[in-house]
Parts: structure tokens; sequence; C-alpha cells
């Protein structure tokens, strides 16, 4: 399996998707005002802008929808599992669901006909997980896992969509209200709402490989913060400075994660 | 530099060798552009100054250096205030910590503006309730809302690669602040996880750096002046 190549699984599953990435900036200028209305507000925005930056968004947005399609289907089987969200949580899991539908909803919108479709998923991922659907804390910890990478994975593509305002500014909004999923189940879980290396919850270490980094652009802040903190015991201080920064990871990295709850 | 132009638009001499000599009669001479800069902006902190957060990046940057100092300033407070009783041990803890985080925002953006950065600001919370646990955490809610919305749209105002991750990495933890304030004063509801602030296509809110300013500046003792910032 080529995990550096998203396109090619999806047409394994989709036929339909080999033409839908054949693009030339000819055939867009000839379509019709009817096939145009079927595009996006996004793509044609775009039009005028490098092939390579269209092509860039096209694909970090297909990205992320695949990441929306994996979190609603996720929730929608949970919530339909008998005994296996308790009563007190479903309205947050409800609520979650209803999110990550309409970023499904948002993300097709903006690729019209671009668009990948809705692939099937193994949340058992191959039999790693068999009681993900029976178990309330294996689903929980696949939820935190699918959130908190689901952060990770907004911000490793936010540069790639740098040259056009509207795409960048609706993937910061929809990545923001992932990190809220993100908090709130790591807090039903008992975790700290911050991820780091040193709290995985069950998750997969890969998930969380790389986020306790102490240095943001050659800046070391241990020393300039720690003396500043309520909470001044150096390991303490430590932790927290590598829990105020979030980092990204790329898209190969989280495929990897990703890939095997994709049938 | 700008002031400096401005100085020999006022009428004093226009050689550098004239120029130098008119500042250090002021008691203004240095070398370098960055620390005249620095004058100028620090000189004049008293609160009811105008404070000026400068232009492109560098006001995004301050922009989000304020909050980050109006957010440690009311967090310290909220703190050392909860002693008193009303709060519990975990509560007071979740405090701590919150202040902590903010702090290395706070100290990040201090180290990485360096000349350009504003000054260490005075804030006003005398309108907040700090005996009031629901208030205290709403407030916080309130200012991490205003920290997510202020990244979320700044972020696409950014022109450096750099800034913009570094963005990107702070409005999420951002959002996780907000969540645990709000987890602190209902669990597990809608409320929780903000859906007071997400639209129709699940998009949260972003703020115009005007916008922010406007929220902020009532806890503000200085005039803060955004109108070099870029703009939508």
């Amino acid at each position: 399996m080529n995990l550096l190549n998203i396109f090619s699984e999806i047409e394994k599953i989709d036929s339909d998707a080999p033409e839908r990435f054949e693009f030339t900036r000819r055939k867009m200028l000839k379509t019709t005002t009817a096939s145009l209305a079927g595009t996006s507000a996004f793509v044609l925005s775009t039009i005028n802008k490098a092939f390579a930056s269209e092509a860039d968004i096209r694909d970090a947005l297909n990205f992320a929808l695949l990441l929306e399609y994996l979190e609603f289907d996720f929730y929608e089987k949970a919530l339909a599992s008998p005994n296996l969200i308790p009563p007190s949580d479903r309205e947050l899991f409800t609520r979650i669901a209803d999110d990550e539908e309409r970023h499904v909803q948002f993300l097709r919108m903006a690729l019209g006909s671009f668009a990948i479709a809705k692939p099937n998923f193994d949340f058992t991922a191959g039999g790693m997980y068999p009681t993900v659907f029976s178990v309330y804390n294996t689903f929980l910890t696949l939820s935190q896992t699918f959130e908190d990478l689901g952060v990770r994975a907004y911000k490793g593509q936010a540069p790639r969509l740098k040259e056009n305002r509207d795409v960048l500014l609706s993937a910061l909004r929809i990545h923001s209200v992932e990190a809220r999923h993100a908090g709130e189940v790591r807090l039903v879980r008992g975790l700290r709402v911050w991820p780091s290396e040193d709290q995985l919850g069950g998750a997969p270490p890969a998930v969380y490989a790389g986020g306790n980094n102490i240095a943001q652009l050659g800046i070391n802040l241990v020393p300039i913060s720690a003396p500043q903190m309520i909470q001044r015991d150096l390991p303490k201080a430590t932790l927290i400075v590598g829990e105020a920064f979030d980092e990204p990871l790329t898209k190969e990295q989280v495929l990897a994660l990703a890939m095997p709850f994709v049938k | 530099m700008e002031q400096l132009n401005q100085l020999t638009e006022m009428g004093s001499p226009t050689s550098s060798v004239q120029r130098r000599t008119f500042l250090r009669q002021l008691g203004l001479f240095s070398g370098s552009a960055a620390l005249l800069a620095s004058c100028t902006l620090k000189d004049h902190n008293l609160p009811g100054s105008t404070v000026n957060l400068g232009a492109g990046d560098i006001g995004i940057a301050n922009l989000a250096f304020l909050l980050d100092q109006l957010e440690t300033a009311f967090y310290r407070m909220a703190y050392e205030r909860s002693a008193g009783g009303g709060f519990t041990a975990n509560d007071r803890s979740i405090l701590a910590e919150l202040h902590d985080h903010e702090v290395v925002h706070r100290e990040f953006f201090k180290a990485y503006l360096g000349p350009n950065g504003i000054p260490m600001l005075d804030f006003d919370f005398s309108s907040i309730n700090f005996n009031d646990r629901a208030i205290v955490f709403g407030k916080a809610k309130d200012f991490e809302d205003v920290g997510v919305g202020a990244i979320n749209g700044a972020g696409p105002l950014i022109q450096s690669v750099d800034l913009l991750a570094i963005g990107g990495k702070m409005v999420s933890v951002e959002a996780r602040h907000s969540t645990l304030v709000r987890h602190v004063l209902q669990d597990k509801k809608a409320y929780t996880i903000g859906l007071d602030l997400v639209d129709q296509y699940g998009r949260g809110w972003y703020l115009t750096p005007d916008e922010v300013v406007a929220r902020v500046q009532p806890f503000v003792k200085q005039q803060i002046n955004a109108g070099n910032l870029p703009k939508y």
C-alpha cells in the first residue's frame, strides 16, 4: 500500500476518481454555467493562481475530507451501538458527530466535483481494536486518537493553504473545533487537556510523537518561562512548555496512522 | 524610522551628522534604528497613553503578545484571589496551569519580537468579581475564546510561514483552554465544546484584529492602536 499517494488508494475504492482529478485550465474555462454551479467558490477563486497551488489546495482539502469521513462514520457507528456510550455522555458524542458531519458537508461543498467519495472503514483496524464498539474505553481511546490526530493533521496542512486566504481561514476555524473536541474527550477520560508524549491514554505513541518540543523558532522557552510560572519545579515547567504548543504532523505521518482504519 | 522622518520634517537639520547632534541633544541618540524605535514605543508606557502595535506580522505578533499579557495577568490575579474560598483545590490548580501555559506564550512573543515588542501593559480587572467561581471561569472562557478567534482571524493575514506555524500551534492550545474552563462549568455538553461559537459548517469563530481590540480594550489601561495591522 502506497501511503504517500492518497489518490491511488481512493481510486481503488472509487472508480470515478481518476476523471475527477484530471484538470486543465482550458477545461475549467470552457465549463458551462450549469457545470460551474457544481464547482465550488474556493476552486473558482483559485483559478488565477498557479496550478501547483490549486492542486495542493485540493489535495490538502481531500486529505481533510478523508479524516472527516472517518470521524463521522466512527461516531455514527458508535452512537448506533447499543449500550456503548453511557446516557450521560451521549449528548457530547452526538454533538461531536454533528460537527464532523458538518465538516464533511463543508469540504464536499468546497471541493465540488473534486471531492473524494466516502471510503468504507474498519474501526477494528484489522482486528487491532476488536472491542471498539463494545467496550466504552476502547471507543474513547480511538475517539481521543482521531481528534488529536485531526488537530495535528490540519495543522500540518495549513502552510499549503496559505495562498488562498478563504480556504486557510476555514481550515483554521475547523481545526479549532477539532481541538475543542479533543480537549473534552481527554477531560472525560481524566487526562490532561494538553497532549504530550507523557500521557498516551492507550493511543499509539506515534499520535503524540514529537509533541514535547521545548524550543520554538530557535527560542528555548524553559529558562525564560519557568521563573514566571506559578508551578516552578523544573520537570513540571518543562512539561508545560512542551504542552503550550501543539505540533503538526505531515500528511504521510497521519496517513500511516489513519489508513489501517480504511478498508 | 518613521519617528526619525517626522523629526526631520519638523525643520531640524537633515544631514546625518546634524541629525545625530540634534538627537543627542534630545537624549535619544542611538546608532541603531531598532533601538530608536524601541525608545519611541516604550518610553510612553503610562496608563492612558497609546500603544501602537505596529504593522504587518509585527502588528499581529504584538496583538497576540498583548492577549497573552492580559491572560497571564488575569490568571495570576484569579489564582491569588481564589485562596479565599469558593474555589476547590482542583479549581486553583486549573487556574495555575492556565496561567503557566499562557506565560510560555507570552515569553515566546517577548523573545520573538525583541525590540519590536510592545511594553508590558497595565490591566484593569476591577469589573470582575474574583470571589465568584462561575464569573472567574466564565471570564477565562471569554478570554480564551477571544484568543481562538484572534488567531483564526489573523492567521490568513500573516505573511511569514514561520509565524503562521506558531499561530497554528498556539490556537489549538487556546481552544483546549477554553474547553477546560467550560468543562469546569458544565461538562459533556454542547456548551463544553463551544457550539455557541460554531457555524452551520462546523467552523469555529474568528475575529478581525479590530474586533479583538474592541473586546480587550476595556481591560487594558493603555489605549491600543491597531490601526496599522493588516486588514481583510
